[in-house]
């Protein structure tokens, strides 16, 4: 489904190159749920937002569906982001000027409709406080209406960036738990520091200085779609 | 862009920020159309006092006592139009009041029939009172006149004691004529009388009022150098044009000044709003929402803003104009065109140059933004 092929991230810095990520080679699977597991700095983040189309790589190539994401042009990658990924990011980040129930359809105009909207809010416990602002909401309600935004509309992959990094540890795991029972038959990866969020994960992969360095696999994950095999490193 | 977040999303939920956006427009193109309409109405005041000049070519002698008879006859025979009897008249002088202080108007002295032949050119219909008596010391005023100057019928028009309207008696209004235009006339025969100096002057009306401005332009052409003096409508325009040439290039450059102050002042106010609302732009565009769908709609926002600004303060700058009209302008006969067209031309430069400045800062915004920047909280 998504697959990096040795996908490189350079930041410049002062003039020298500084590797986010490194000769990565990675597959997502459908329905799969792959961690990913690193201390902060190691370059998991950019990895995922070299996933998602929000950044292209330096080197080396990432795909989807078969289709080079970093050839595309940013509407179409933008295309990919509104459409068949969800992302919820580290920080529960709303429009406040919109209400919870609005905030999720901006996330999927003309996919996601109101009901399924309202109904997904339900699902999430926090049905009942969907006409509120942001401000009227606690950090732990405002992820779940992130989730929200990146679930509607029955995405293929749903890419979650450290999402419980604002939250209790209690409430962490209420939104993980949230991810992995909502998101239907489309994968998901998390980005994340702490192990435990990732007990249900099918895959976790452990990044240290942008380079893919273990690999747990659940044996008994069956993907739902067209298997590729992980290319290591 | 996609139906949540149309143009107006934004601007109705932020109160608090589009106000007074649409605020400060609105006072501008107040100021602006305040300004320039009170300004247009000075040259617009000579226009509406002297109106009554379209409809004659005015013949005043220089050198000598009259307009004399072989004049009249050139003129009744070499005319480009058909023309009315030539009428002769003497002139004693008042004085009208405006907004820039007084002004000189003409009290024309005529005959009995000359009067109402006048009248009927200057379609006078209705008459409070009557024309006055040959020989008494009485005069007809119209009503914009007696509005303009507090007079009644009975009220003395010239008089002894007034240096700016004398006249040996009191010479009381005797009727009040229900016009637009702005005449006064009295007997032709107290003129002679009694006002010095005795110099007749004469009045040519073209046969079609359509064709006097044709009539105007040659006799002033026949007689230019000559020992005659031409008053005409289009000279009176040219000289009003000319009088206030300078004072308009001033008025250009207080409004250009007013202009950049006002979109520069917005231009900050528009970079600060969007420096607040980065967050919303990054998190947008790292949902998906494409560049383009974002300048887009800020563009939308900012042409509601300007629009709707724009409109407001004509709204405002009209009622203020029929305000001022009603309460200062017309208790005094002053003339003041609320539907004032160059005033609200002058306005167009406020919402054109405020949305050439939100432009700059929406492109200058969008140039290198990154959305990652936002959702990794390095540019929150």
């Amino acid at each position: 489904m998504i697959e990096l092929r040795q996908a490189s991230l350079v930041y410049k810095d002062q003039g020298k190159d500084l590797y986010a990520c490194r000769h990565i080679n990675l597959t997502v699977r459908p329905g799969e749920f792959l961690g990913i597991l690193g201390p902060s700095g190691s370059g998991k983040s950019s990895l995922l937002y070299m996933m998602s189309g929000l950044k292209s790589p330096t080197s080396g190539e990432v795909l989807y569906k078969d289709q080079r994401i970093s050839e595309m042009s940013e509407p179409e990658r933008a295309r990919l982001r509104l459409v068949d990924f969800g992302i919820v990011f580290q920080y529960p980040y709303l429009i406040g000027y919109l209400s919870a129930l609005e905030n999720v359809l901006v996330g999927s105009p003309g996919v996601g409709t109101r009901e399924k909207a309202q109904e997904l809010l339900l699902d999430l416990g926090i049905g009942h406080k969907s006409h509120r602002l942001p401000h009227e909401l606690s950090g732990g309600e405002r992820q779940r209406v992130c989730v929200a935004r990146a679930l509607l509309g029955g995405r293929s992959v749903i890419f979650a960036d450290e999402p419980t990094a604002s939250l209790d540890h209690t409430n962490g795991l209420a939104v993980v738990d949230l991810l992995v029972r909502h998101r239907g038959e489309g994968a998901l990866v998390i980005v994340t520091h702490d192990p435990s969020m990732l007990a249900h994960a099918n895959r976790v992969i452990h990044i240290t200085d942008g380079e893919v360095v273990k690999e747990e696999v659940d044996p008994s994950f069956a993907p739902t779609g067209p298997i590729r095999e992980t290319i290591g490193p | 862009m996609k139906r949540i977040l149309t143009f107006s999303t934004y601007l109705v939920r932020n109160g608090g920020k589009s106000l007074p956006l649409i605020g400060v427009i609105v006072l501008a193109v107040l100021l602006i159309v305040g300004i320039v309409a009170l300004m247009n109405s000075i040259p617009y005041s000579i226009r509406t006092i002297y109106k009554h000049s379209k409809n004659y070519t005015g013949l005043v002698p220089r050198s000598n006592a009259s307009v004399d008879h072989n004049i009249r006859k050139e003129i009744r025979d070499g005319s480009p139009v058909p023309i009315e009897p030539i009428l002769v008249i003497r002139g004693s002088q008042a004085q009208v009041k405006s907004i820039v202080g007084g002004w000189p108007f003409v009290v024309l002295a005529m005959r009995q029939d000359d009067m109402r032949r006048y009248a009927k050119r200057l379609n006078i219909t209705k008459i409070e009172g009557r024309y006055p008596k040959a020989g008494e010391a009485e005069a007809l005023i119209s009503e914009p006149v007696a509005r303009n100057l507090k007079l009644k019928l009975g009220d003395p028009l010239l008089k002894p004691d007034n240096a700016d309207a004398y006249s040996m008696f009191p010479v009381k209004i005797v009727g009040i004529a229900q016009t637009d235009y702005w005449t006064m006339m009295m007997p032709y025969e107290y003129h002679e009388k009694y006002h010095f100096p005795p110099y007749d002057s004469a009045l040519v009306f073209a046969k079609n009022p359509a064709d006097q401005d044709k009539l105007d332009r040659w006799i002033h052409e026949k007689y230019r150098g000559a020992n005659l003096r031409v008053f005409a409508y289009f000279l009176l325009e040219e000289e009003t044009n000319g009088m206030f040439r300078i004072l308009y290039q001033i008025l250009n450059v207080v409004i250009f000044t007013l202009v950049a102050v006002i979109t520069l002042m917005m231009a900050m106010l528009i970079n600060i709003y969007q420096s607040q609302r980065i967050q919303e732009f990054g998190l947008l565009q790292a949902l998906g929402y494409t560049r383009r769908d974002l300048i887009r709609r800020v563009l939308g926002e900012s042409i509601a803003v300007v629009l709707v600004g724009w409109i407001l303060g004509v709204a405002a700058a009209q009622g203020m104009l029929q305000l001022v009209k009603s309460r200062l302008m017309d208790p005094n006969a002053f003339a003041l065109d609320v539907w004032d067209r160059s005033a609200l031309l002058y306005t167009i430069p406020v919402p054109v140059m405020i949305f050439l400045a939100a432009v700059g800062a929406i492109w200058s915004r969008f140039r290198t933004f990154d959305p990652v920047s936002v959702v990794e909280r390095r540019l929150a």
